[in-house]
């Protein structure tokens, strides 16, 4: 049976908590079917670049477009995979370096499905959401990320 | 028709962050061609088209009333 998924927004003003997250693993205490969980955390790093460190962050996303592009990756991960669930949370505006800016956790019967989707799933969003990444330097001045 | 265009990532240091009315293009390219016109710098920039959230490639018909959104390389995560 295929269950139908609504999209669901992926979107949090702001760095992701580390007690959210903890929370997001306290509620699947109920689901007891699950055997194995698969988290990835994403971490906004101080990279140096030619003597300036980035000292934050500022995501911005064309919103529509990616709930949607996230709501097909989903489908054919949940079709790819034997998950229990699966939860993706992006940040946009501005993160410092040290703050979670991407939160993927995948939950399945046995670890090797939650492993490989959260894998494919981190792979997919950093290919296929139209998200960017102002990268802000101590003295103001910026570029513009790129994915590696 | 009049096309709606919205752009992201560094293409805002380019064209800003409000969306750009373009009164009369019949598709993408005739599209890009007056953009490119209006923002010269934005010639030889890195990026995919969208049409009403679908990316596209090559001609693309443009039949009113569409937004069309430039993406530059996505840097998510």
């Amino acid at each position: 049976m295929i269950t139908e998924r609504k999209p669901k927004n992926i979107f949090t003003q702001g760095p992701i908590a580390a007690s959210f997250i903890a929370d997001s693993i306290q509620k699947h205490d109920t689901k007891t079917n699950i055997g194995g969980h698969s988290i990835f955390l994403g971490q906004v790093r101080a990279d140096v670049i030619e003597g300036s460190k980035v000292v934050a962050i500022e995501y911005t996303a064309y919103e529509e477009m990616a709930l949607e592009k996230m709501h097909q990756i989903r489908e054919a991960i949940f079709a790819k995979y034997p998950l229990v669930c699966m939860h993706v949370h992006h940040s946009l505006g501005k993160i410092a370096a040290g703050e979670i800016c991407l939160f993927v956790f995948t939950s399945s019967e046995h670890r090797k499905a939650a492993i490989d989707a959260c894998t494919e799933t981190v792979e997919r969003i950093k290919a296929e959401l139209p998200i960017w990444g102002k990268e802000i330097f101590e003295d103001e001045s910026y570029q513009w990320k790129e994915n590696k | 028709m009049p096309v709606q265009v919205i752009v992201f990532g560094q293409l805002t240091d380019i064209m800003g962050n409000s969306p750009v009315t373009i009164e009369n293009a019949v598709d993408t390219t005739d599209l890009i061609d007056q953009l490119n016109q209006r923002y010269p710098a934005l010639v030889n920039k890195p990026y995919i088209i969208a049409v009403d959230k679908q990316i596209v490639t090559g001609h693309t018909t443009l039949s009113g009333n569409n937004t069309v959104a430039l993406l530059p390389p996505f840097a998510g995560g």
